[in-house]
């Protein structure tokens, strides 16, 4: 679970969860009719929702849940555990970049843990957090599948291979100035 | 599991073992200690826990037996010093994170953990690191969580899942940050609490016996829970005279429940050692005036007085005796016994529900056991709302379907969330039950009985195929709803059903422990019904005498007929409406400090045992029974032992024949009473007085579409479940307190903003 429980900070979610969102927009809805379709079983459709839900909301917040506890017949409980397996999947709201560096084996050895520390120390945030500006967060996420070209990042669903600090540093001020352009959509 | 044998041998030594039986099983049965702490029997194999390590011949690595079918020629060694190697990495790893501080834990001395690191742990632990501490919790006011004591074993997600069909609970995260949670932390379910039963550390904990006592100073009394007519065995843990908790563990008790109980069984005990349990026997000397403590002379004499001038002003048949279906069937048996011949009244009745005498006179066939649900092929369920009412009922329902393959029909006005596991669910109007028992009884009255329960004629034709082409047990299950002449078909329905290879067998779901015992002692048979009792008060009944209360739903419009009585005697826990009234008072005995017998839904008559010894100056209710009928002349002679109560009853009831304690004494091997059956008959009479009635019934009523919440029933606050402070909390809606990490009971106030609908009753 990426929230840490404290006594003074209580978990955000709302265990009644209103029920906000009824339907989202008819193209959105029948893509995901589409995704439904595919599969024999409804809830097996729950990963590509969960990434309808969030490119919709921004994140997979509670009405999110709630929406796809209802859509695919399970409960709530099931988003939940789903969710926060799966480090694509943002339980809490993330800055409008979202750098994701891998911590895998192959890119921990190439040096992944450097990267990880200057990203923070330059953001100023700690992995799993959100700058204060709202642009940037931060978080460790598991093997992306480019081991070859280790250590790497993903901002969105755009991969940035063979990092080093001055690499990082130049995707970060392109990103801070406004000039990034995702190359993948999501 | 089939009946053809195979061999295996097993360190050295051949066993014929049934084919498709698991090794784990297996090896355990042979006397074989393999340790494991994921693999629960009926439960989905998880195999996640790897203690329960073996090694197969010609296969490469070590297995998991509790994975492992048994297969012909398997030859398995349990014992080694490899497998002992691994089981002792296996524990060290569980130790990593789990702290080493048994001494502060609640489940400490009752630990699998505990246990399993005697065993299999090492003196040392080689972890410097720091341990993956996090803080203690909350998770309702009935469950609190220690998550950094967790294994993931997960039997708890599982016991949730299969047993109580929820999902509240589930494992979060990912690796070495999974834990056992729910989204937003906090739990809305049943409060079943067998998460808390399963869990084999002290992870997760019963809220309502945080840090009271240790497991080791408790007298552990198996006994039979006071709640629904399921009669779930549970051991009561007691200190010093005091109730501390109830339990179902297996350690300590292995009834037909195995490890399952409800919130109301588990954590609603505490009514016993409540300081507003009556202390004494009471007087009210004058009407209208107050009710003043007296001795137990006094109070016998005056009850006894009250009840003999009553007699001698108006005759023996306007004193009513009334019984409670929560009371032993030792104390119905004296009550009826005091009615009929000492009193020698024809109103008697017990404050049930409703009655299920219709059905016992009529019955043609066999009661299934909660055993026989849980293995049936074809379940049909006719109103009723088990997962509420009879929760165990429930979990044996989804077991069957979900492990057994079972077949569920269910046939509710409301759409109960059983209806999610159901194959077939007939969404009928309300109070159209007796439609669908006539059409299920003979399908001529199809066409009526769809038209008045607004469902298609072709959904009648396939409930009937289901029950017609079932291989193996069928049973019918029904609830209140279902009018007496309904009943009678009900219980004869076995003449339809039955036939080579298929077994018709019926459930009736009462809602008290000792519905079916209040039938069996005859006091259900009386002239007069509850509510027509009240009815006749100060008319031609004159005087009452009543062993526990008069249900709210009996007292509804008929407030003040029990102040129309000359005298009352009450027998009771507590004061209550009924009480209010009485002109004596005496302090009763509750289930935790008697002992006797309840008679469940499933037939099965099993022991209740004295805790602790009876609270205040309370008497079991027999024994009061006993004491009057001494003082009015007639010793009953039973010498003040319960098992001579029941020794009577075994030779005077011909369900009970042959019965004694010692054969009760083991709760593993339930007992079923015979009930008499009755010969295949025309039932004409009855089917048309239904048809008469569904004729009337409404073409058009509207349905209920909304399916209830949980614990609408469960959370419902009565007598007994009133002096649980956590249960107010939940039946006002279970709100979620500022902080997780104190108890909510210190957090909130209920108030009557709060509080939901439909309080009140139970």
């Amino acid at each position: 679970m990426s929230e840490q429980f404290t006594p003074n900070n209580p978990l955000p979610q709302e265990a009644k969860l209103p029920a906000e969102i009824a339907s989202f927009s008819p193209a959105v809805e029948a893509e995901i009719d589409a995704h439904l379709a595919k599969y024999p079983v409804k809830r097996s459709a729950i990963l590509p929702l969960m990434f309808i839900v969030q490119r919709e909301r921004g994140y997979l917040d509670p009405p999110g849940v709630a929406y796809l506890a209802d859509r695919l017949g399970v409960r709530i409980t099931d988003i939940w555990e789903v969710a926060t397996f799966y480090s694509m999947i943002n339980t809490k709201p993330v800055g409008k970049y979202h750098v994701q560096i891998c911590r895998t084996l192959s890119c921990k050895i190439m040096g992944a843990g450097k990267i990880t520390e200057h990203c923070a120390k330059r953001l100023g945030i700690k992995p799993g957090e959100t700058t204060e500006d709202g642009m940037f967060s931060l978080s460790e996420v598991e093997c992306l599948g480019s081991c070859g070209t280790a250590p790497m990042m993903q901002i969105g669903f755009d991969y940035h291979e063979n990092l080093s600090a001055e690499k990082v540093d130049e995707i970060l001020d392109s990103c801070s100035r406004g000039e990034y352009r995702y190359s993948m959509k999501s | 599991m089939s009946t053809e044998l195979i061999k295996v041998t097993i360190n050295g030594k051949e066993f014929q073992v049934a084919k498709g039986a698991r090794l784990i099983d297996v090896c355990r049965e042979q006397g074989f200690n393999i340790p494991s702490f994921c693999y629960y029997a009926d439960l989905a194999l998880q195999a996640s826990c790897r203690m329960c390590l073996v090694r197969i011949e010609k296969m490469p690595k070590l297995q998991t037996s509790c994975t492992i079918t048994c297969t012909d020629g398997m030859v398995v060694t349990t014992e080694s010093e490899e497998i002992e190697k691994a089981q002792r990495a296996m524990v060290e790893f569980l130790l990593a994170n789990h702290p080493l501080d048994c001494p502060i834990c609640d489940r400490g001395g009752e630990c699998e953990l505990q246990e399993m690191a005697f065993d299999w742990g090492n003196l040392e632990e080689r972890f410097t690191e720091r341990k993956n501490a996090q803080p203690e919790k909350y998770l309702s006011p009935i469950v609190a969580n220690d998550p950094q004591r967790c294994i993931l074993c997960k039997r708890c997600t599982r016991v949730c899942d299969e047993w109580m069909g929820e999902d509240a609970i589930e494992a979060g995260g990912r690796g070495a940050n999974t834990v056992i949670g729910t989204f937003g932390g906090w739990l809305n379910c049943s409060e079943c609490g067998n998460c808390i039963e399963v869990c084999p550390t002290g992870t997760l904990l019963d809220a309502t016996y945080r840090h009271q006592a240790r497991p080791w100073e408790l007298q552990q009394t198996v006994t039979t829970c006071t709640y629904c007519s399921d009669g779930c065995q549970e051991s009561v843990g007691s200190r010093a005279g005091e109730v501390m908790r109830v339990v179902a563990r297996d350690r300590y008790v292995n009834g037909h429940n195995g490890e399952f109980l409800c919130i109301k069984g588990r954590f609603a005990h505490t009514f016993i050692n409540d300081e507003t349990r009556l202390r004494t026997p009471m007087i009210r000397y004058k009407k209208g005036g107050k009710l003043i403590p007296a001795t137990w002379d006094e109070a016998v004499k005056f009850a006894t007085r009250g009840l003999d001038k009553a007699a001698e002003a108006h005759g023996a048949n306007s004193i009513a005796v009334v019984g409670s279906p929560r009371l032993t069937n030792e104390s119905l048996y004296a009550l009826k016994k005091f009615a009929t011949e000492l009193v020698g009244t024809e109103n008697y009745t017990a404050t049930d529900a409703f009655s299920l005498s219709p059905f016992f006179q009529n019955l043609g066939g066999q009661i299934a056991t909660h055993r026989d649900i849980r293995h049936a092929k074809t379940i049909v369920l006719i109103g009723g709302e088990p997962e509420e009412l009879q929760p165990f009922a429930g979990k044996q329902i989804r077991q069957a379907v979900r492990n057994g393959g079972a077949k569920l029909v269910i046939i509710n006005s409301t759409p109960i969330r059983l209806k999610e596991r159901a194959t077939q669910f007939l969404h009928i109007n309300p109070e159209t039950e007796d439609a669908a028992v006539l059409a299920i009884f003979n399908q001529a009255h199809n066409e009526l009985a769809a038209r008045k329960m607004g469902v298609q004629e072709t959904e009648l034709i396939e409930l009937r195929r289901t029950i017609t082409n079932t291989e193996g047990d069928v049973v019918i299950m029904f609830g209140g709803e279902v009018s007496a002449e309904a009943q009678s078909l009900l219980a004869q329905m076995p003449y339809l059903f039955n036939k080579e290879g298929r077994r018709a067998l019926l459930h009736p779901l009462p809602l008290y422990n000792n519905s079916v015992g209040a039938t069996d002692m005859g006091l259900m048979y009386g002239k007069l019904g509850a509510t027509e009792m009240l009815d006749a008060a100060g008319d031609s009944v004159h005087a009452m005498y009543v062993a526990g209360s008069f249900l709210p739903q009996h007292l509804t419009g008929r407030e003040d007929s029990l102040g129309k009585l000359d005298f009352l005697v009450v027998q009771e826990l507590f004061e209550t409406e009924t009480t209010r009234f009485a002109d004596v008072v005496f302090p009763a005995a509750s289930f935790a400090e008697a002992d006797g017998t309840f008679t469940n839904s499933g037939g099965l008559v099993q022991r209740v045992r004295q805790t602790i010894p009876p609270v205040n100056q309370s008497k079991q209710d027999w024994v009061i029974t006993a004491q009057l009928s001494k003082e009015l002349g007639v010793d009953f002679g039973f010498q003040m032992s319960a098992s001579a109560v029941f020794g009577e009853i075994a030779e005077r009831i011909p369900a009970y024949a042959g019965l004694r304690y010692p054969l009760l004494k083991d709760e593993t091997n339930p007992v079923q009473v015979k009930h008499a059956t009755i010969e295949q008959r025309d039932l004409s009479q009855e089917s048309e007085a239904i048809r008469a009635r569904v004729e009337k019934m409404s073409d058009t009523a509207t349905k209920i579409n909304a399916t209830p919440p949980v614990g609408h029933e469960l959370f419902k606050i009565g007598t007994l479940t009133d002096k649980l402070p956590q249960m107010h909390l939940l039946a006002s809606g279970n709100p979620k307190p500022p902080t997780l990490a104190v108890s909510p009971l210190y957090q909130i106030t209920v108030d009557a903003g709060m509080k939901r609908e439909a309080i009140g009753g139970d």
